[in-house]
């Protein structure tokens, strides 16, 4: 995603055209679409065949290793690679030197980063040099008789230590080692303020946290002759380093050929960005001659992977004597780590939906990153929003406790209406919604955990205390980017009626590639199983920047649709030729084509194809689709002052979650009474949206809330195993009961929106919330882990005393 | 000898094999690159994922904890020896028809560890089915799909429907 | 990892001819569940790695009314947790294994490994302390009796000399109108504990009167500790809350537990105040069922 720096012309804003909505069908009648559709790659993976990065193999491969830092901050003085280069079984070593001074970045405006590190090592373990062996072991003994002289350097290990007068500077061309920052402001929120009946304000911490993939990155490259490479790397979005690498090696991009593995998730950052490893495995293998794999460790994926920004939220809200919202003013500090990566984007998203759910006259936020000497923080599901959201539904909540409202009625007042059948709402930062079913999911988890009942229950039984929490969440859907970030795909109707579907969208797990075959499978009117998709090849499937952004369901679908639209047009002409009617007087279903007006005129869908294939010479069926809602000619929002859609469409949830609170120990548990309603405009998959959106909620969701944190001391991470970095475990997981609210956005494929990463941003507030109803303190630095839970018990009972 | 080969025999999906490996060498290590089984699956190497569990024995162990020179003479069960030709194993079945399967890479290690349960306790409680999910780490589908698909199996194992 | 060299003896005389042979160069694996951890973090290097998982003839659980509960050293923590014969007669045994890390680990990790790893955040040592057991150590020249209470001597550090080996763990015949109870602090199922208390509680039948009182926590010191001077606040007197409150504090004063990631030595303490109670109540409340 390019970043929009400050000197960019404010862009003309266009309201979407909803007289063209995409592809509405009434639920009857769907065949494939809106049914549980079983997932296409299931078989592979639940038989072990599923191949992943970390398993592929190749003849004469050599293993890769990297040599780290020990210092968090350091000049490079010297590297000696030579003791390494003889240890018998090593066949080549890199350093930095030998990416001739290559930088990359999220945006060619922020290419601070190299390969290996040259001049100075920024945070602890970066990588310095590679070396590849005939085995794992020897290429790590090699890597320990590389040696290095560096001169540490002071760092600085927090934005508040980052941001202070005289503080070393991370980038010596960074004042102040500033990242980014952004100033937006909409409205008066001073004059809202003074009108406000009440005004409060609060500072929240989120953590910093391992993206928790179990999949460490890995990746395969060789080099089939002098000008072609071939990577095979654990990547949710093949073309990002099918791009860079390009770049890198200078080769055109037709010669870079990106070969997409299993994934084993993605959820933003690494698996969707660059880390040493692929850039190391390419150059040892040019220099080898032979392919080289380099497999991390998951120390290395936790200690020098990237990681979710901690933020610090300062929230200043107004509201009117009845609790609606007047005003809200932000201050977002984050720690970028060490290199820029996707902070401008992470940050940016911190604001732009702040005027979701709720509806927001009067905004204004300053957010401002900084670097640090620590790994560099980026993307993560929930991406942004659920800082800021986390820390607007806990003080939403706040602000209800004190003026003795309800919570369930405070969100149900403050809620964005759904637009009706062709209206618009739009944000005071021209945000556009066709749909918008965030009250019916309020009511409908009210309703489903039965608050009206409970919330008359004694909260503390014996030394537990249980309490119900509520939080609502927004997420965009669709992401709107600039630079080449098309997506198009491919339908080919082979002769004997079998379809290859052929797109550069990346399933990492979410369930993409079912429900884009699905959608081919609905359109063309067959039948799901004579689809058949491969995994991304950047030497085969169209470019597409992948599976981040929340994209693939609304534009990739988007394009699915456009080619499958495409080659059915071409079986219906000749169809229509056989029958004597124009084309658009014929429909294919059930894998029949026949004549609407009259269905008995009809051909059966193989002998059409193969009538097609041969009766007229040469034809080949390729239908070809593309999104026109991705690129940037479509109302892309400006960075600099947070005006204008970043989605296609948003989807809206709300959960309601029950928490156990051991007044004694501190410990929170999530019970099973556990509800998310979710609005994704039409579910296409209705058991994977279940899926995702339970998992959304529990895993960073709940992670965040209860469980997950680096610990760091100067830089070192206190805690890089996932024991002592507690990933959320299925003991304590809640049985989530998921309830779909179907608002059918005109603007996503057969009304649909992305699924799932709303609950992400619920799960963290509910949970919150869920404790300060169980036992009346409310914990605003996540985790709520036990002892932080224990001392603000203690302290409340000993102000009672008083 | 240090460094030098050591001879293992072992029985791994019912087919006995003679190799020679280092002293240091996981079981994973040799079941993955030896074998060629990469359905066991390499997370951690630490003992902290639990994504690379197989049968030993006919009990679920983390075969990255374990020497392979300590499987000598023994029997090994990984997610490549469960299906019977083309036919699936009920929890293989299970996890397939629910809708328990995301990105796969915690399934393999999931699948043995739940059959290991079932073989061993074919009417678990949801506590028991926990507990047994406890050792396998997920990052994305939230394991509520998990659970109910090894009850689901234990089910259909029992002659239920 | 360091490679090493690789001995896999079938019995123990053989495993401790190896361990005379080489000394300090040779570090016992079992279950290895502890070890191959250490090992692969470079924290141990051994030069010969004597793996005794194959002595199948120290995999036993005996039981006996006279001579108690004998355990082979190779006994899994999962055969213990599962075993009738344990559940009946040491309940608190199969419920500590229970909580201890995952059924992965349990189902190879091996009893006699756990407590020669000497870990003071470990479950097993605190229970058998409060069981009163005996370990039996033997090497080449003999066998030493050693109580359990007395195996640990540091962070990792054992009563075992190079050339002896753990052979088998003794359990006196459970005591009458006596009740025990572990239970330890965990955030997820299966973790370490933050902090453990173990107990012991013995009644003077017809009165009621605590007769003895053993208190043993985890995490709390370089050593599973015994709390002896809350240990004395119970034993003579009639139990009640308040009473068990009082132990709690005194036992949390007696302890100097540690600060790491997962908690403050504060809130240790704290917490050793809590557990204290808790576990205390529950073995009174079995020792009171005994008694009827």
């Amino acid at each position: 995603m390019a970043e929009k720096k400050q000197k960019v012309k404010k862009q003309k804003t266009k309201k979407p055209d909803i007289a063209k909505p995409t592809v509405i069908l009434k639920e009857e009648e769907l065949s494939v679409i809106g049914k549980p559709i079983p997932r296409v790659d299931a078989r592979l993976k639940v038989t072990g065949e599923a191949k992943y990065a970390a398993d592929m193999e190749a003849a004469d491969m050599l293993w890769g290793a990297i040599k780290r830092s020990p210092h968090p901050h350091a000049r490079i003085l010297h590297i000696d690679t030579s003791k390494a280069e003889r240890l018998p079984g090593v066949k080549a070593v890199v350093t930095g030197k030998d990416f001739g001074g290559f930088k990359w970045g999220w945006s060619r405006e922020t290419r601070d980063e190299e390969p290996l590190a040259t001049a100075k090592v920024r945070y602890l373990y970066e990588g310095v040099a590679a070396v590849a062996a005939i085995d794992e072991d020897i290429a790590e003994e090699a890597c320990d008789l590389i040696e290095v002289e560096y001169e540490p350097l002071p760092g600085v290990f927090d934005p508040f230590e980052a941001m202070k007068e005289g503080a070393p500077l991370v980038h010596e061309d960074r004042k102040g080692n500033i990242c980014v920052e952004y100033h937006w402001n909409f409205g008066d929120v001073e004059k809202a303020f003074a009108e406000s009946y009440l005004v409060r304000e609060d500072t929240f911490q989120t953590p910093r946290m391992a993206k928790g993939y179990i999949e460490p990155p890995a990746v395969l490259a060789y080099w089939p002759d002098s000008t072609h490479l071939t990577v095979i790397p654990a990547k949710g979005s093949p073309y990002f380093p099918y791009r860079i690498l390009s770049n890198c090696f200078n080769l055109p991009l037709s010669n870079v050929r990106i070969i997409q593995p299993f994934v084993g998730a993605d959820f933003g950052g690494t698996k969707n960005d660059m880390v040493s490893c692929d850039f190391s495995a390419p150059m040892l293998a040019k220099k080898s001659g032979k392919p080289v794999k380099i497999v991390y460790t998951q120390f290395e994926e936790l200690t020098t992977c990237l990681r979710r920004h901690p933020m610090w939220v300062t929230m200043k809200t107004g509201v009117t004597k009845d609790g609606r919202l007047k005003a809200i003013q932000n201050k977002v500090i984050s720690d970028g780590g060490a290199y820029t990566r996707m902070s401008p984007l992470s940050n940016f998203l911190t604001g732009i939906c702040m005027a979701l759910p709720y509806k927001l006259p009067n905004f204004k936020t300053e957010m401002h990153c900084y670097f640090t000497n620590n790994p560099s923080s980026a993307a993560m599901r929930g991406h942004g929003i659920y800082h800021t959201r986390f820390a607007g539904d806990v003080q939403m909540d706040m602000i209800a406790e004190e003026l003795g409202i309800d919570p369930v009625e405070m969100r149900l007042r403050n809620a964005i209406e759904n637009p009706k059948p062709g209206k618009i709402y739009e944000t005071i930062n021209k945000l556009h919604l066709a749909t918008c079913g965030v009250e019916e999911c309020v009511e409908k988890v009210a309703e489903a955990i039965r608050w009206e009942e409970k919330k008359k229950d004694e909260r503390v039984r014996g030394s537990r205390a249980y309490g119900i929490g509520f939080a609502c969440g927004t997420y965009l859907s669709g992401t709107k980017l600039s630079g080449h970030n098309a997506c198009a795909a491919m339908v080919r109707i082979c002769e004997d009626g079998s379809v290859n579907y052929i797109t550069g969208a990346s399933d990492v797990g979410q369930g993409s590639d079912t429900v884009m075959c699905a959608m081919v499978a609905e359109v063309l009117g067959i039948g799901l199983e004579d689809i058949d998709i491969k995994r991304v090849d950047t030497a085969h499937t169209p470019v597409d920047p992948g599976s981040y952004g929340s994209r693939v369901t609304v534009l990739a679908g988007e394009a699915a649709i456009n080619a499958a639209k495409d080659a059915k047009r071409a079986l219906l002409e000749v169809a229509a030729k056989e029958f004597g009617v124009k084309p658009e007087e014929m429909d294919i279903k059930n894998k029949r084509a026949f004549v609407k007006a009259n269905p008995e005129m009809s051909i059966p869908w193989a002998r059409l194809v193969r009538m097609a294939c041969y009766t007229t010479p040469g034809m080949v069926i390729i239908g070809r689709g593309q999104s026109s809602r991705g690129i940037s000619t479509y109302g892309l929002a400006d960075f600099t002052t947070g005006i204008g859609d970043i989605g296609t469409n948003y989807s809206f949830t709300a959960q309601a979650q029950e928490v156990e609170v051991d007044l004694e120990t501190g410990v929170v548990k999530c019970t099973d009474n556990s509800v998310i309603a979710h609005d994704c405009g039409f579910p296409l998959n209705p058991p994977a949206v279940d899926t995702q959106v339970v998992g959304g909620a529990y895993h960073p969701g709940v992670g965040a809330a209860l469980y997950c944190e680096f610990k760091m001391d100067k830089g070192l991470t206190l805690n890089p195993n996932l024991v002592d970095y507690k990933l959320p475990r299925a003991y304590e997981a809640p049985m989530t009961q998921v309830i779909h609210v179907i608002t059918n956005d005109p603007f996503g494929p057969f009304g649909a929106k992305e699924a799932s990463e709303g609950s992400t941003c619920t799960a963290p507030p509910a949970v919150i919330n869920a404790i300060h109803d169980a036992a009346g303190v409310w914990i605003k630095d996540l985790p709520a882990k036990p002892e932080k839970v224990f001392w603000a018990l203690k302290e409340k009972r000993e102000k009672g005393k008083k | 000898m240090k460094g030098e080969p050591k001879e293992l025999k072992i029985t791994v999906n019912g087919k006995t094999y003679e190799l020679k490996v280092k002293a240091k060498a996981l079981l994973s290590d040799v079941l993955r690159k030896d074998l060629k089984l990469t359905g066991v699956k390499r997370g951690c190497l630490e003992s902290t994922c639990g994504v690379c569990t197989v049968i030993l024995d006919g009990k679920a162990v983390r075969s990255c904890s374990i020497l392979a020179l300590q499987a000598n003479g023994h029997e090994v069960t990984t997610i490549e020896g469960l299906a019977q030709g083309d036919k699936l194993h009920p929890i293989q079945q299970a996890f397939i028809d629910h809708g328990a399967i995301e990105c796969g890479f915690c399934i393999p290690g999931r699948v043995m560890m739940a059959k290991a349960l079932l073989d061993e306790n074919p009417n678990p409680t949801r506590e028991e089915v926990r507990l047994a999910m406890q050792g396998v780490l997920c990052a994305d589908a939230g394991y509520v799909k998990q659970i109910e698909a090894v009850e689901i199996a234990a089910e259909k194992m029992r002659g239920g429907e | 990892m360091k490679d090493f060299e690789y001995v896999a003896p079938v019995t123990a005389e053989e495993a401790l001819s190896l361990l005379s042979q080489y000394k300090e160069e040779a570090k016992i694996i079992a279950g290895g569940q502890s070890m191959l951890v250490v090992m692969r973090q470079g924290l141990l290097a051994p030069e010969v790695v004597v793996d005794v998982k194959g002595i199948t003839a120290l995999d036993y659980m005996t039981y006996d009314e006279r001579e108690g509960l004998k355990i082979g050293a190779l006994t899994t923590h999962r055969a213990i947790e599962t075993s009738p014969l344990i559940q009946k007669q040491f309940r608190v045994l199969s419920e500590m294994e229970r909580n201890l890390a995952t059924i992965q680990t349990r189902n190879w990790g091996t009893i006699g490994g756990n407590l020669c790893h000497g870990d003071p955040a470990g479950d097993p040592a605190p229970v058998l302390i409060v069981l009163g057991a005996m370990l039996k150590l033997r090497k080449l020249t003999g066998e030493r009796i050693v109580a359990m209470e007395d195996f640990s001597r540091d962070i990792l550090e054992v009563d075992l000399e190079p050339s002896e080996m753990l052979i088998e763990i003794q359990v006196p015949p459970p005591r009458p109108h006596t009740g025990t109870a572990h239970e330890k602090l965990m955030v997820m199922q299966g973790d370490a504990g933050i902090v453990g208390v173990a107990v012991s509680i013995t009644l003077k039948p017809g009165n009621g009167i605590c007769e003895d009182a053993r208190i043993v926590l985890s995490n709390a010191a370089s050593i599973p500790l015994r709390a002896k001077e809350a240990e004395r606040c119970l034993a003579g007197r009639a139990i009640d809350g308040d009473l068990l409150t009082e132990a709690g504090e005194v036992a949390s004063k007696e302890a100097s537990p540690p600060s790491d990631v997962h908690a403050s030595e504060e809130y240790r303490r704290e917490m050793i105040k809590v557990f204290v109670k808790r576990v205390a109540n529950k073995a009174l409340e079995r020792a009171k069922l005994e008694v009827r």
